[in-house]
This record gives structure tokens, sequence and C-alpha cells, in this order.
């Protein structure tokens, strides 16, 4: 016994050594990168940015062309939408499209995900709002399902009970769309803080999407066609204020697609997103999106056409770490707490 | 044996007492706070904040069984070891090291039984009104507090046991780094697949508390 918890205390002291003192040095050696604020400008077909220092913000083109902050409002039109209306300085027409301010303020969206939004604990119940309530505002429904093995259960919350009638009739309707339970995976956005509801998007047992939603208080149930030789793997639905998109999926081989209300996906023209590793920011206005990319080695912007979703740009930042490799027990890919490196 | 274990209980009986008095307390705060978030805004609201926004309605609970381990740890040892008692203990026909792990396991027990007591509790009046997942939510997120709540009353016995000053400081630093492992995250069930681990970790610490005896033993003084 006395060697076993000798061993013990020395295995306890080094593992606490392993974990306290590269963490100690990381914490006091290690700057962070301070990354700019950068978008795609379509009016100079160029990224743009802005990088903060003592001297004061610097506004610049990737061309190396500066400018004033009036000339930054006005090469990002979109984005400084309501600045250049204050102003009275919104232009008639971008890009020979003559435009209204809330023409653009319909398009512009943002959206954004991080790793820590899939690896991480999943109750496994979800709320269906009703996606056709005849009043203005959304409500949250009386229940929450939850996706078993061979079916959907819908559970009322007040008494704790599973409404049998609800249940069968989504399952009948989702198992005669083809659906194949069980679920792998799926996305939805239930609040009631959005203009509409488009449900949730699923991938079933034989990884095909369906669009499932409640309309009237019935189940609305789509197939979708995948890709051939494609085998879909995250889901994540949009709910865009312009109405253009349903979700965007990614695939094994980290692809990314974009899945239109008409149920059509198409590929998204840059290299690798991997929802798991990768941090993504898409900023989209009525012409192109910018979409970065951060993973720990690399800060990458695509410029991406709205409607091929064709590149039409990329500019790629390396990224540098000179930390210490330490054992610690979270990390800002996931929300679990364990041991790793 | 059983007089060792009767000799524990003489020594932590009354803690014993306020420890289920005070743990069911707070436990049963929580669960009159869940019922009048419920009168007032209706059951869908719990469900909502918990489902949406990984709220678990039990975090006043959180540090309760780390200081019910910590103070059945110094209920237990501290008189003994100011007194010089154990010092007869140890010498009594009996392997030193069987004492050792009985008087242990005697406060587990305990400490055991209060948390089992709260669990039942927690979880008869959870299964009314929460689906499974949600009561299972709740209850594993407990289970992280209470496994650190058995750690530190290891813990806080073998510094109790030490008879040297220095020597304590050290295990003082080591027992608060090894403590905050269990307090890394409020995400509810982040520490699901770590959780077995950590059981297995908690039970064995409790043989640090042999270094603090022989050492105690030997008379070390530094």
């Amino acid at each position: 016994m006395t060697y076993f918890s000798k061993i013990l205390l020395y295995l306890i002291i080094g593992f606490l050594a392993m974990w306290q003192l590269p963490w100690c040095y990381n914490f006091l050696a290690v700057e962070g990168s301070k990354s700019g604020f950068t978008l795609y400008s379509s009016i100079l077909d160029d990224f743009v940015f802005i990088k903060h220092s003592d001297a004061g913000a610097v506004r610049k083109s990737l061309s190396g062309k500066e400018f004033t902050q009036n000339q930054f409002d006005s090469i990002l039109p979109t984005f400084y939408l309501r600045q250049l209306v204050t102003d009275g300085r919104f232009p008639d027409t971008i890009k020979g499209i003559p435009v209204e301010p809330k023409m653009v303020q319909q398009e512009n969206f943002n959206y954004r995900c991080v790793p820590s939004d899939i690896n991480r604990p999943k109750i496994g119940l979800y709320s269906l709002l009703e996606s056709m309530s005849k009043r203005v505002d959304l409500v949250m429904p009386d229940d929450v399902f939850r996706l078993t093995d061979s079916r959907i259960e819908f559970i009322d919350m007040k008494s704790n009970s599973i409404n049998e009638n609800k249940s069968q009739i989504f399952t009948a309707e989702m198992k005669k769309k083809g659906l194949v339970f069980p679920v792998k995976t799926l996305s939805g956005n239930p609040t009631t803080r959005k203009e509409y509801d488009e449900g949730y998007v699923m991938l079933d047992a034989n990884n095909n999407v369906f669009h499932v939603k409640m309309t009237v208080g019935r189940p609305f149930v789509r197939s979708v066609k995948s890709p051939k030789d494609v085998t879909l793997k995250h889901l994540f639905i949009t709910e865009f204020r312009n109405r253009k998109t349903l979700a965007l999926i990614t695939d094994t081989e980290n692809k990314l697609y974009v899945l239109s209300p008409n149920y059509k996906i198409t590929k998204v023209d840059i290299p690798s997103y991997d929802p798991k590793l990768n941090y993504i920011t898409i900023m989209g206005n009525m012409f192109d999106w910018t979409i970065r990319i951060t993973s720990k080695t690399e800060d990458n912007y695509y410029a991406i056409d709205n409607n091929t979703y064709q590149r039409i740009k990329e500019h790629k930042n390396k990224l540098s770490s000179n930390g210490i490799p330490t054992l610690s027990f979270t990390s800002s890919l996931d929300k679990f707490v364990k041991p790793r490196f | 044996m059983k007089a060792i274990f009767y000799k524990e209980w003489l020594k932590v009986r009354w803690y014993f007492i306020l420890a289920i008095a005070t743990s069911l307390g707070f436990s049963i705060f929580s669960i009159l706070r869940i019922n009048r978030v419920i009168e007032l805004k209706g059951a869908g609201h719990i469900w909502e904040v918990m489902i949406q926004r990984d709220v678990i309605f039990i975090d006043l609970m959180q540090f309760v069984p780390i200081i019910m381990g910590i103070c059945m740890a110094i209920v237990q040892f501290a008189p003994e070891m100011y007194h010089k008692s154990l010092k007869l203990t140890l010498h009594l026909p009996y392997s030193a090291l069987k004492m050792t792990f009985v008087m242990l396991f005697s406060g587990f027990l305990l400490l055991l039984g209060t948390f089992f007591i709260n669990m039942i509790v927690m979880n008869g009046y959870l299964s009314i009104v929460l689906a499974p997942e949600l009561k299972w939510q709740i209850l594993n997120t407990a289970t992280v507090w209470y496994l650190a709540g058995i750690a530190s009353y290891f813990l806080i016995a073998w510094i109790v046991f030490e008879p040297a000053w220095k020597r304590r400081l050290l295990n003082i630093g080591i027992t608060l780094l090894l403590l905050k492992i269990f307090f890394m995250s409020d995400m509810p069930q982040a520490y699901n697949s770590f959780l077995p681990y950590l059981a297995i970790g908690s039970i064995l610490i409790a043989s640090l508390s042999w270094l603090s005896i022989l050492r105690f033993k030997a008379g070390k003084q530094d």
C-alpha cells in the first residue's frame, strides 16, 4: 500500500505539473494575434480591412490602398448602409443595379458557427414551432419532441406525458416520405426571435436530408435529393431574412453546400470547412458572401458569388503560435471537460 | 472492525445529522424554487430554459457537497489529531493500515448516504415535472459536485493526518488544484465522458492518507 500511495502521489504531482506549468508559461508569455476586421468589397473587387493600432484605425485594401473613414463606408455600401443613409450618401445604384436601403437590409445577413456549437452535450429534446401561425409573431409550442430509434415523440410539457396522437401522425408522415429512423443529426432554430420558421432539417439513417416542419398543426415533410457520391454529415438551418437559403450542409470530405428553398443542393466553392474544428463566419449581402474560416493554423477569407456560390477571390493567412503544448481540461473547440493535450 | 465503525459514528453523529439536514434543506429549497417558477410561469418555461439556456436550477447546491466533505474530514479527524489520541488508536492490536481505511471508509459511507438521500429526494420530484432527459441533465451535473465532496473528504483527511505544517501546505496546494478539476465548467453534462475516471480517482486518493499516517507514526516534523 505504501508503494501504491507513493506512486499515486508522484503521478498526481506529475499530472498537475503538466497541467499548471505550461499553462503559467502560456499565460505569461504568449501574445494573442490581433486579426483586423476584413470584408470583401464588390466595389473594389478586393478584400478591405481595418486594423487598430496605437496610432488609430488603419483602413486599407489588400492591394495596399489606404482609405479615410468616409471612403471606407462608400466601398462597403451594403455593410455601412445605416451610416450612408444617415449621411445622405447612400447610392442609387451599386454595380449598376438600382438599390433601396430596405432592399439591401433585406439581403444582408451574418452567420457564425463555432466548433463548440457542435462539440457539446446535447439534451435530445427540441421544440417544433408552428410555421404557419395566423399570428404575426411566432409562439413557442406547449410540447417538445425527441427522436427515438423508430419514431418521433412529442411530449406535453405541462403533463410531462407523450402526446401519442401527434407522435403517430408525424412519425407516419416522416416514414411515408422515406425518412428512415434513427435520425443521425438535425438542425433547427427554435426561437420566437426570428421572422419566420422553417422547422428542422434532418439527416436520416441512410444519410438523406429531410425538411420537417409543422404547418397548421400538420406535419410538412420534404425529401431532399443528395448529390451523387456525396455523404452528407452536418446540417445547419439558416433562416436568413432573404429566404434564399434553407440550410448549409457539409459532407464527410468537409465540403460546404447550400440547400436552397427549392431543395436543390449546390456546392460552395471553398476548399474545406470542418465544423468540428473550424470557426466559420459568413457576412452576406445582395452581391456576395465573405466567408471567413479559421482553424488553429490558418485564417482564410473567401469571397463567393451569392447566386452561383463560385469563388470570386480568396485571401489566406497563416497563424502562428509560440505557446507550448499543455495538458488541459477544457478547449475552445468543445464544451466538454476531459484531459487532453 | 465493528468497534471502529461505532467509534467513528460517535465522533461524527451530530455532524452527520446536521449535514443531512443542511443538504436536504438545499435540495428542498431548489425543488421549491423550481415549483415556484412552474406555478408562476408554467412548466413549459422550465423546460425551455433548460433546453435552450443550459440552466439546471440547482446551482445553489454546487458547493454544498464539497463543504460537507471538508467538514466531515475535519470533524472526524481534527480533534483526534489535536488531542494526539490518534497515536493511541494506531497502537491498538489491529493493523494500522486497516484501522486507517476503516476510519476513512466509515466517513465515506456516511457522506455517500447523505448524497444518496439528496439524490433520491431530487429524483422523486424531478421525475414528476421533467422529462427523463432533463432530469438526468440535473442529476448528472450534481454527480460531479458529489464526487467533489468525496474527493474533498479524502484530501482533507490526508491534510489533517499530516504531522508537519510544511508538508501540509504542499498537500493543501495539491488539494486545491485537484478540487479545481471538478469545477472547470458550468455546462451541464460537460463531464459525462470524464465522470467514470473522476469517480475512480476520487476513491483512489483515499490511499494518500496512508502516507500521512506513516509520517505521523514516524513522528516526522519536516
